[in-house]
């Protein structure tokens, strides 16, 4: 997880959706955000447009219990190092 | 959502009913994202001076000539509100929020002494989340970029029925309406009837509009009712019953009130600044937007009955007055059909501009910032009234109104809806 990736992240968090920025640490899983399902999928598009890339359901299901901003930062960085042709389908 | 602003821990505290149909109802807070400004402070100083927020604004699009309209524009920064659903929020939303917010903060309410199934939200807005939509239309087709999983509800015309309900925890009717510009003053009024026939004993009520997105005033501009800003002066665009008026500046804004029943207000002893004593609502059916005088005339009638007053007994009138040629010829004649040249008008559009949904939120504040001062807002920008208007302008400077009991505050509306409003001085 690059420092600059979860700065965005955080950022993300912190101004558009008005979190304290002492829950928003590496280690808070998705779901203690205080996000409820909604917001939490409107944090995912925030993300994907942030970065432009889509992640996969399958690499992020905020539903899964565990995944923490670093795993997300983690999958981003993953994501931005692979070949263009991975990133398909991105507006 | 602060905790102690939410109603939902509290217990009942009264339930009787009902009150008098006929029955004033207490305005116990007020609060507003204006032109003019966001505390009454600012508000009072630029309305008893004629001050006007009018300013030019050029719009330049890919593929159209460039155009200039007139605009008032809000100081206001919609990032900085935080909704209790956490999802992003309309700007005008956003001020319906802050508005709401403040004017519950004035009325002052402990957390036991409101019971969440008697508090309603009634709150109009003309075109809900137009500038949401506008932009995800632009982001969709321009930018060809999805759209967010929160795009429906940006948009939807209850939004901000539903981020205020949220914020205090409202258990009781939470309605909005659209009649265009007078959604705000149809809100208040039938929120004043739910208070009277017992329905409710708390109401947060106003409007909101925001539409100062390219879409959106260029669709305005294309109607030609927009005023062309003078060079010299942009701020004297808009001229109402004036000789050389030629339309309005488009608005944005917020404006909230708390009505509650008298016996409610008493009995938690709230201070109560004004009561509304009368409502009138209907329709011309004439017309999608061109005023009949017999319409609205009907409306200040019925209005006055609801209220049991004499026409004399009204001593402030605050015209829709929109400063568009068939608009204050109508309701030049309609007000001296009802009043003759008795009862002073002004209009104070000329200085905040047409806040649509958010317009007869806003001019009852006017008309109640009247009462608060004795002392009537002039009629920006109207050196020379037209000479076929027959009424008693205040211009040039506010007027002194010692004594003054009851104002009228007049909203007409495009789809032919009039709204009529009478607010009064607190019984001592």
């Amino acid at each position: 997880m690059t420092s600059a990736t979860f700065d965005t992240v955080a950022r993300i968090l912190l101004t558009e959706f008005h979190l304290d920025a002492a829950r928003v640490t590496p280690a808070t899983p998705l779901l203690d955000l205080d996000l409820d399902s909604l917001a939490l999928m409107e944090f995912v598009f925030a993300v994907e447009d942030a970065f432009k890339l889509r992640i996969p359901q399958e690499r992020l299901d905020p539903r899964e219990a565990g995944i923490t901003l670093q795993r997300l930062c983690e999958v981003i960085d993953q994501m931005v190092a692979a070949p263009a042709g991975a990133k398909a389908g991105v507006a | 959502m602060r905790a102690d602003e939410s109603l939902a821990s509290v217990r009942s505290i009264r339930r009787e009913r009902p009150v008098s149909l006929a029955a004033p109802v207490a305005v116990t807070g007020l609060g507003f994202i204006t032109p003019l400004g966001h505390t009454v402070q600012a508000f009072d100083d630029a309305l008893f001076a004629g001050r006007s927020a009018v300013r030019a604004r050029t719009l330049e699009l890919q593929g159209l000539d460039p155009i200039t309209l007139s605009v008032a524009a809000c100081e206001f920064d919609a990032a900085e509100v935080r909704s209790a659903s956490r999802l992003p929020l309309d700007r005008g939303t956003a001020m319906a929020l802050a508005a709401a917010r403040t004017a519950m903060g004035q009325a002052g309410f402990a957390s036991s002494e409101l019971d969440a199934d008697r508090v309603g939200v009634y709150w109009g807005s003309g075109i809900g989340g137009c500038g949401s939509f506008d932009a995800a239309a632009a982001s969709l087709y321009g930018e060809h970029r999805r759209l967010r999983p929160t795009t429906v509800l940006t948009v939807m015309p209850n939004a901000a029925v539903a981020e205020i309900a949220l914020h205090f925890g409202v258990r009781g009717s939470a309605i909005g309406y659209a009649c265009a510009c007078a959604s705000s003053a149809v809100a208040i009024g039938e929120a004043m009837r739910a208070i009277r026939g017992g329905w409710l004993d708390v109401a947060i009520v106003g409007g909101h509009e925001a539409m100062l997105t390219p879409g959106l005033m260029t669709s305005w501009h294309a109607m030609r009712v927009l005023a062309q800003p003078p060079a010299p002066a942009p701020s004297t665009a808009c001229r109402p019953f004036s000789g050389d008026r030629a339309g309005f500046a488009l608005g944005e804004g917020a404006a909230a009130l708390v009505l509650e029943s008298e016996s409610h207000a008493r009995e938690r002893g709230a201070a109560v600044s004004a009561v509304l004593a009368g409502y009138a609502t209907n329709c011309d059916g004439s017309h999608v937007t061109n005023p009949d005088a017999e319409g609205q005339a009907r409306a200040m009638r019925a209005a006055l009955r609801d209220a049991g007053l004499e026409p004399s007994q009204v001593g402030y009138l605050n015209a829709h007055g929109t400063a568009t040629t068939a608009g204050d010829a109508a309701e030049a004649s309609s007000i001296h059909a009802v009043f003759g040249n008795t009862v002073p008008v002004s209009a104070t559009k000329a200085i905040h501009g047409h806040l649509m949904g958010a317009g007869g939120a806003v001019e009852l504040i006017v008309a109640l910032r009247a009462l608060e001062h004795q002392a009537l807002p002039p009629t920006a920008n109207l050196a020379t009234p037209d000479a076929d208007f027959e009424l008693d302008f205040v211009r040039g400077a506010a007027r002194e109104a010692a004594g003054l009991r009851y104002a009228l505050s007049n909203s007409f509306a495009f789809g032919g809806t009039n709204a009529v409003l009478i607010a009064g001085v607190t019984q001592s």
